[in-house]
Parts: C-alpha cells; sequence; structure tokens
C-alpha cells in the first residue's frame, strides 16, 4: 500500500468522514434507546481502534496499553464522582491518559518487537494492581459508584470524541510526522539516519493518541456506573482494539473502523442469539479473516486491483498465443 | 573491540576510500562516525564539533548521511517517496511547502539517473537501483560529508562504470567523500586518499598508487 493513494483519495474520504458524522449526529432521532446504546458501545470500540492504529498502524509496534489509558480515563471520572462538569472531567482523563502514555513512552523507547508488546502489556497489569492496592489498603473503598448521565448526552460526547480522533487520524497521515512513523516501521535504522527523532515521533504520537482513549473511557466511566479495576482496567479493552485494526486492516483509514464496527456488531449478535457457541464463533470467525485476508478488509480494495489487472494480463497472454498459433500456421502453409 | 586504534581524517572536498579485509571493522567505522553505535572511547569531530555522542539523527542534521552496506531503504513505499521523507527531515533549518518538494526530489533523483523509476515501489527494482536510490535518498539531506559503504559492490561492469561516474560528479557538486569499498578498480580510480584497516586499526594510508605498493597491505591482501 503506497502512501501517495491515500493522498490520492482524500477528498471522497474526508465527504464520507462529514455525512458520516452526520447521520450520526442525526441517528438519535430515529432510534430506539436500546440500539443508541449499541452505537454508544460501537463508538468506543472505533474510537479506541483509530487511536490505537495512529501509533502501531505504521511504526508495526503493538501496543497493548490500551486497558491501562482507557482505565486512566474511566478512573478519573470515577475519582470525582461528579463533583465536576463532564467536559472537565473529560478533558482531566484525556490529560492523565497522556501523562501515562508519555511515562509508557520514555520507558519504552528501546523497545522493539515482542519487548515492547510484552512490556506495555505489563504495564497495564501494573497500573491496574497498582489502583486496586490503593483502594484495598490506602482509600479503604473497593469500587466506586459514578452517578449515571443520559445514555444521549454521552453518546453525543462520544460522536464529538471519535470527530476529534478521525480529525487528528487524518492530520497524523496527511502530514510529515505520518509519513515518518511510516518510514519508522519500515525501517527504524534508516529512519534515524535520514533525520528523523525516533524517539520524539513515537512518543509524540503514542501520548497524542492516548488523550483519545483517556477522553471515552471518562465518558464511558457513566455508562459503566459502577467501576472497579477489573472493569476499567479490563484486559480485553486492550486486545480487542488490535483484533479490530487487524480484521479491518491498518493499510487504509476506513479499515480499523469498518473492522470496530462490524466486530462489535458480530460480537452483540452472537451473545444475544448463541450466548453458549459465542466465543466459538468468534474465535472461527477471526481465524478465517486472518487465514485468508491476512491485510484485513482493506486488503479486499487492493486483491480486486490484482485480479483485474490478472485478468489483463491472462488476456494479453491468451491473445500472444492465438497470434502465434496462426502466424506459425500461416508459415507452414507457405511452405 | 572492533575497531580500537583509528586515527585519521577526512579533508572538505576529497574523496576517501577505506579498504581492509572481510571483518575489519570498516562497517564498524562507519556505524561509529554516523552515529548508529556509541564508542566508549575516542572522538569523533565533524565541521570542528564533537559529534562522538550524538544520535543519529543529529549528525544527520548537522550535514553527514551515509548509505548501508546491505541497503536499508523504506521497502513500502516508492523511491520517490524514500527520497521525499528524506528531504523534509534532513533539513531542519527550511520549511519545505509540498510542491516545492516535490520538483526537488524530481530534480535529484534525475541527476542521478532515476526518473524513470522514482515511482516504482523498491522492491520493484535492481540492486544497482536500489543503491542508487539510497544515495540519492542520502543526498537529499543536502550533506556535505558522504559515507558510502560498499555501493560499488555486487554490480555488473556497465552499472559499475556508472556508479563510479556519479560518485565523480558528487565530488564536483562539493560533497566530501568516504567510501568503504572491496572493488579495486573502483577505488584506484575515484579516490584522492586510502585508507586501509585491518583488525581494527589503520596500517596504512596514503594515494592509491602509494597504497597499492605498500608492503604491508600487499601482504595482508595476497599474503606474501
Amino acid at each position: 500500500m503506497l502512501i501517495s493513494t491515500i493522498f490520492a483519495k482524500r477528498k471522497l474520504a474526508m465527504g464520507l468522514m462529514v455525512v458520516t458524522l452526520l447521520a450520526l449526529l442525526l441517528a438519535p432521532q430515529f432510534l430506539s434507546g436500546r440500539s443508541m446504546v449499541t452505537l454508544l458501545t460501537i463508538l468506543m470500540y472505533v474510537i479506541l481502534t483509530l487511536s490505537w492504529t495512529m501509533f502501531s498502524g505504521p511504526t508495526r509496534l503493538v501496543s497493548l496499553a490500551t486497558a491501562a489509558l482507557f482505565g486512566m480515563g474511566v478512573y478519573t471520572s470515577a475519582a470525582f464522582e461528579g463533583a465536576l462538569p463532564l467536559p472537565v472531567i473529560v478533558a482531566i482523563g484525556a490529560l492523565l491518559s497522556l501523562v501515562l502514555a508519555l511515562l509508557i513512552g520514555v520507558l519504552t523507547l528501546r523497545l522493539r518487537g515482542v519487548y515492547f508488546i510484552l512490556f506495555t502489556f505489563g504495564v497495564s497489569a501494573l497500573v491496574r494492581n497498582v489502583v486496586q492496592y490503593w483502594e484495598a489498603r490506602v482509600s479503604l473503598t473497593v469500587g466506586r459508584h459514578v452517578p449515571g448521565l443520559p445514555n444521549e448526552t454521552l453518546y453525543y460526547y462520544a460522536v464529538a470524541i471519535f470527530a476529534l480522533t478521525i480529525l487528528a487520524a487524518f492530520l497524523l497521515r496527511d502530514t510529515s510526522l505520518g509519513m515518518a512513523l511510516a518510514g519508522i516501521g519500515d525501517n527504524e535504522d534508516a529512519a534515524a539516519h535520514i533525520g528523523i527523532d525516533v524517539t520524539r515521533a513515537k512518543v509524540f504520537t503514542f501520548a497524542g493518541s492516548a488523550i483519545f482513549m483517556g477522553a471515552i473511557g471518562a465518558v464511558m466511566a457513566s455508562r459503566f456506573r459502577y467501576i472497579e479495576p477489573a472493569i476499567a482496567f479490563n484486559p480485553l479493552i486492550s486486545f480487542l482494539p488490535v483484533l479490530m485494526a487487524i480484521f479491518g486492516g491498518v493499510t487504509r483509514l476506513w479499515g480499523p473502523i469498518l473492522g470496530a464496527v462490524i466486530f462489535t456488531l458480530l460480537q452483540h449478535f452472537l451473545i444475544t442469539e448463541y450466548p453458549y457457541v459465542y466465543l466459538l464463533i468468534f474465535g472461527l470467525t477471526l481465524i478465517a479473516v486472518i487465514a485468508y485476508l491476512p491485510g484485513g478488509l482493506a486488503e479486499i480494495s487492493e486483491r480486486n486491483y490484482y485480479k483485474l489487472k490478472g485478468k489483463y494480463l491472462f488476456r494479453k497472454f491468451w491473445l500472444t498465443m492465438k497470434y502465434r498459433e496462426w502466424r506459425d500456421r500461416r508459415e507452414w502453409r507457405d511452405i | 573491540m572492533a575497531v580500537s586504534d583509528a586515527d585519521f581524517y577526512v579533508e572538505q572536498g576529497e574523496i576517501v576510500g577505506l579498504i581492509g579485509p572481510n571483518g575489519a571493522g570498516k562497517t564498524t567505522l562507519f556505524n561509529l562516525i554516523s552515529g548508529a553505535l556509541s564508542s566508549d572511547k575516542g572522538k569523533i569531530t565533524f565541521k570542528g564539533e564533537d559529534i562522538t555522542d550524538l544520535k543519529p539523527h543529529q549528525i544527520n542534521r548537522r550535514g553527514m548521511a551515509r548509505t548501508f552496506q546491505t541497503t536499508k531503504l523504506f521497502a513500502d513505499m516508492t523511491a520517490f517517496e524514500n527520497v521525499r521523507l528524506a528531504l523534509l527531515y534532513g533539513n531542519p533549518d527550511r520549511t519545505i511547502r509540498r510542491r516545492e518538494a516535490k520538483r526537488e526530489v524530481t530534480k535529484l533523483m534525475a541527476s542521478v539517473g532515476l526518473l524513470s523509476d522514482r515511482n516504482k515501489p523498491i522492491r520493484d527494482l535492481s540492486l544497482a537501483t536500489q543503491r542508487r536510490v539510497e544515495i540519492a535518498r542520502a543526498l537529499a539531506s543536502n550533506p556535505d560529508l558522504l559515507l558510502l559503504d560498499e555501493v560499488m559492490a555486487g554490480l555488473t561492469p556497465n552499472e559499475l562504470s556508472q556508479a563510479m561516474q556519479l560518485v565523480t560528479q558528487l565530488r564536483e557538486r562539493g560533497t566530501t567523500i568516504f567510501m568503504i569499498e572491496h572493488v579495486m578498480r573502483a577505488i584506484m580510480e575515484v579516490c584522492d586518499r586510502i585508507i586501509v584497516f585491518h583488525y581494527g586499526s589503520k596500517i596504512a594510508e596514503g594515494s592509491p598508487s602509494e597504497v597499492a605498493n605498500d608492503q604491508t597491505v600487499n601482504q595482508i591482501y595476497l599474503g606474501n
């Protein structure tokens, strides 16, 4: 997948995004309360997957710190227990998540490949345990209640955060920073030797993407109502965005979005329809996708291109053969 | 210790060759100079400034660029994008607009003979062309000193003459060149001065003819 192709399709993508956002803003007028909750969950996963892809997509460094960064937002919300207005809480959650990501970023500077994955996973577990310890030994309150807010309010916050996330993802792709990240993922040594400050680019993007994770965490806390470390820092929150992004494909911006939407819907459908074999079907679907579409859904669009090209080449080959046959026959006749 | 006794200099405008048997520490020396490795002893100065403890990107921004023995290109990008990225990041004191960058990259690629290959993905290019892309990418940061690590190894005779021509062309442009090379023909014809490395130390230095007639050098290379 070449970066210039993304630039070529930018206008179309922008148009699609504006339409999607408008549809999302109007959706509550037509949807039932339950579908809106589903939509809120979908938005949450889309935001998490998209912000995960911002860093891990181009750099190919798989981060499993999403749970910690999301949980940071959730716990901020829980800690204030509605003492502050939601926008302020969301802002503080985003900020704390950014600080945590900066810390993780500075610690993981030199790690590559599987060491980075393990470290980020470890950090998530560490943060959860620290909070758990704090609640059990210091504050002596395990679990907190967060005053609920109307789902519609939360939904609009999620849409706003989604809009900001997608805007950031667009800008990242469009600026030289995005290209630098792709270079780092491609060949880190080469990137450093052409003047890219590898460390700064990585930490900046990682911390930047955490803002959105923290923000949506702070919003979702009011939906969860009851918060404890196991809920806020659920390891699944780390794994699901990775799976969704792989499912959708990270080479296109719409890949992770589509992946998150389909994945969440599939999960909802399977849980309600086949609660007993849900995980089984879920796992099989995932295996099938990875086996047959290693580039995710985004690959389909590219594969079609090659199929067409293949057809063209075959036709050319076939015509050449026909021509030679005809030429040879004529030569024989001439003799 | 791969490199232990290497005291030498490269003058502005020179083409200096670095030769030595396999495992002599030539590439390690390059890695020390470009910042890929950090040295625990010794001092490296560039344009009068101590660069011993600087990181690769800082050294690059001070005007040094390099190629790699096994090419390290961005394989998922086109040749053009490889060079453009280096142009955008290797010139920190300039703000380069998109259109300006396009024009400059195209010009640069034309000057090293890559115009027709510029929009191809790296993996579709031959080794010789990939090396050229790497040189173009190094040149994009407008370096005063260019480190070339075996850019002529494995080329056909035809490609070799073209590569030698390119190196001479670069000197005319005012770029100082420090190159590791095994191809003797290239070294002898192109370089002003040659440094010979063996077991991580400098064992000889001088003009191509001096080095070719040096007793120790002949002993190492020919074993008599």
